[in-house]
């Protein structure tokens, strides 16, 4: 694939061909008891092919729903996405999700979980086998293959979670805080496996977290929404050098993004504030 | 130094042998109780006959063991013993079988499809609470004595407990579980095999087991009912000829039966759910 994307001349090149994800005035209404709640309102954003964005901001604040959108898995909607140059109706085997939970089959071994999606499109047991086992040496946990997803850490479970995604080469990989059941030591370990990952797949890649280090340390960019209803508030270009790690944390170049993050935040919430104390 | 050195060496030997003490005594208790359990049985038996035997109650209506074992010998020389068990575990079996099968076909239609949910479950919890024994004057009326009386009260009692377990097993199939399916490209009409059924599975066995109890409960509302043969059929003639020693050897094997199929069915049920 000729989709590698990174701060070098190849992404200006990237950014010029057609966006990989293409979000234009999405808007999301539930019903709820208390009425219609508008839950993402007119949120467009582009995502150039084998970027890497973070979406951040706080709980509530429509991160899910927009990624459940662009996944075909919240339907209906307003407005227009386009995944790959295509229309989203339902889910699509070129695009793959993590979830926050890793939602592993509990009566598959490792190596089913992730051949499970190759099965589907298809392919012989051997074939997705064999896929299973490469993804399986990649995630390091060649001696659980025929482990069940019961005796598997949260850590180990998740990268399960992340491999089985993979498994069917998808162009968008979404994540959805996928580190955030996780405890902070094995969550700088995850990031730094994404990040060493996420060289060799070259999927374009979209990012939700509440964790404003954590979307600075793994992204191209960020995007800060804030919540009620949920609005991106600014676009944050992160260029820290890649390759990267979670060490990337302790340099002034990154410091200063997280202040101009943190300030976009700081005045978001006032604003709140201010709002619900006038009415 | 040195005194802290002491102080802390006899704390560790003090925590040494404490140890040491606790341990065989841990063991000796444990012995005691595979012994005294090894002894229950024996000794409710001796008990028994010895209180049978002393001429306090009536021999005829509570007779000791000795005479329970001789009327159960008899049972089985007489050849009408492995009749009785035979036709008693067809009952049971088949009954648990095809109410069993009934079960989880109907539990998946009413997890599955909210439509045939709305159309069966409310008739289907009108019928659930009656006891199945209460349906026996009815089912003499449309059966007469025949098998298939029998059978249908079995049937009966095992459909409903197997059918809520699938459908509250369908019902609560993770739905992460779905979604992480439909992302790896599984499609809707494969769910169903892929995740839905597997997902219930647990709480499907577990429905399986308590209907095992039930077959039995029901196949003594079925045998007594009125039948030709079978375990509970032959305590009941005992019974009317005051061959009391007959009627508690009967009594012993039905517990018997009922013992093995549900030891059976918890080692099977293991095996069912394979990734636990
Ligand atoms: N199925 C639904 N029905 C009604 N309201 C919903 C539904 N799903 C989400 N919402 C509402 O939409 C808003 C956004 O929810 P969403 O789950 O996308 O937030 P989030 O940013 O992912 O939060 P978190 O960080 O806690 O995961 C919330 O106010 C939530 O209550
Ligand atoms: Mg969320």
């Amino acid at each position: 694939m000729k989709l590698a994307a990174t701060n070098s001349p190849a992404s200006v090149e990237a950014a010029r061909k057609q966006p990989a994800i293409q979000v234009s005035n999405l808007s999301i209404v539930f019903d709820s008891k208390r009425g219609q709640v508008i839950a993402v309102d007119r949120v467009s954003f582009d995502v150039a092919p084998g970027e890497f964005v973070c979406i951040a901001g706080p709980s509530g604040c429509g991160k899910s729903t927009v990624l459940n959108t662009i996944a075909g898995l919240e339907v209906p909607f307003e407005g227009d996405i386009l995944v790959e140059g295509a229309p989203v109706y339902s889910p699509r085997p070129d695009v793959g999700m993590v979830f926050q939970q890793p939602h592993l089959f509990p009566w598959k071994s490792v190596r089913r979980n992730i051949a499970h999606g190759p099965r589907m499109l298809g392919k012989s047991r051997t074939e997705a086998n064999a896929i299973a086992d490469d993804l399986i040496a990649m995630i390091g946990l060649t001696r659980f293959a025929d482990a069940y997803p019961s005796t598997l850490s949260g850590g180990m479970q998740q990268r399960v979670a992340i491999a089985r995604a993979l498994a069917n080469q998808p162009r968008v990989l979404l994540m959805d805080e996928p580190f955030g059941a996780l405890d902070a030591q094995t969550r700088a370990v995850m990031q730094d496996n994404l990040l060493a990952l996420r060289d060799r797949i070259k999927a374009t890649i979209v990012f939700v977290t509440h964790d404003i280090d954590e979307a600075i340390v793994l992204a191209d960019r960020v995007l800060i929404m804030s919540a009620g209803p949920g609005r991106i508030l600014r676009e944050v270009a992160v260029k820290l050098p890649r390759p990267r790690s979670s060490s990337v944390m302790v340099e002034p170049a990154y410091l200063s993004l997280k202040k101009d993050c943190l300030d976009v935040i700081r005045a978001e919430g006032l604003r709140a504030f201010n709002q619900s104390d006038a009415n | 130094m040195a005194m802290q050195d002491a102080a802390s060496t006899r704390r560790a030997t003090a925590i040494r042998t404490d140890g040491r003490a606790r341990r065989p005594d841990l063991v000796r208790r444990r012995r005691l109780n595979v012994l005294v359990g090894a002894l229950s049985l024996p000794l409710f038996v001796g008990l028994w006959e010895l209180v049978s035997r002393s001429g306090t109650v009536n021999m005829v209506l509570f007779p000791p063991p000795t005479v329970v074992a001789t009327a159960v010998l008899e049972w089985i020389r007489s050849g009408q013993f492995f009749g009785d068990l035979l036709a008693s575990l067809f009952r049971v079996t088949t009954g648990f079988i095809v109410g069993g099968a009934l079960g989880i076909l109907f539990g998946i239609l009413t997890g599955q499809f909210p439509v045939i949910s709305s159309l069966l479950s409310p008739l289907f919890h009108i019928l659930r609470p009656i006891p199945p024994i209460a349906f026996v004057p009815i089912v003499i009326l449309w059966f007469g004595l025949s098998e298939a009386g029998k059978l249908f009260l079995v049937v009966w009692g095992v459909f409903f407990t197997v059918w809520l377990s699938t459908h509250i097993g369908v019902q609560k199939v993770d739905r992460g579980l779905i979604r992480a399916a439909l992302m790896l490209g599984t499609p809707r009409r494969q769910m169903l095999q892929e995740i839905v059924l597997l997902g219930a599975l647990p709480y499907i066995v577990v429905g399986l087991r308590t209907a095992v109890s039930i077959s039995f409960y029901t196949l003594v509302a079925a045998e007594l009912a009125g039948a030709f043969a079978g375990i509970v059929y032959r305590i009941e003639i005992a019974q009317q000829n005051l061959q009391t020693g007959q009627v508690m050897g009967g009594l012993a094997a039905l517990g018997l039966m009922s013992f093995i199929a549900d030891r059976l069915f918890a080692a099977l049920a293991e095996r069912l759910v394979w990734w636990r």
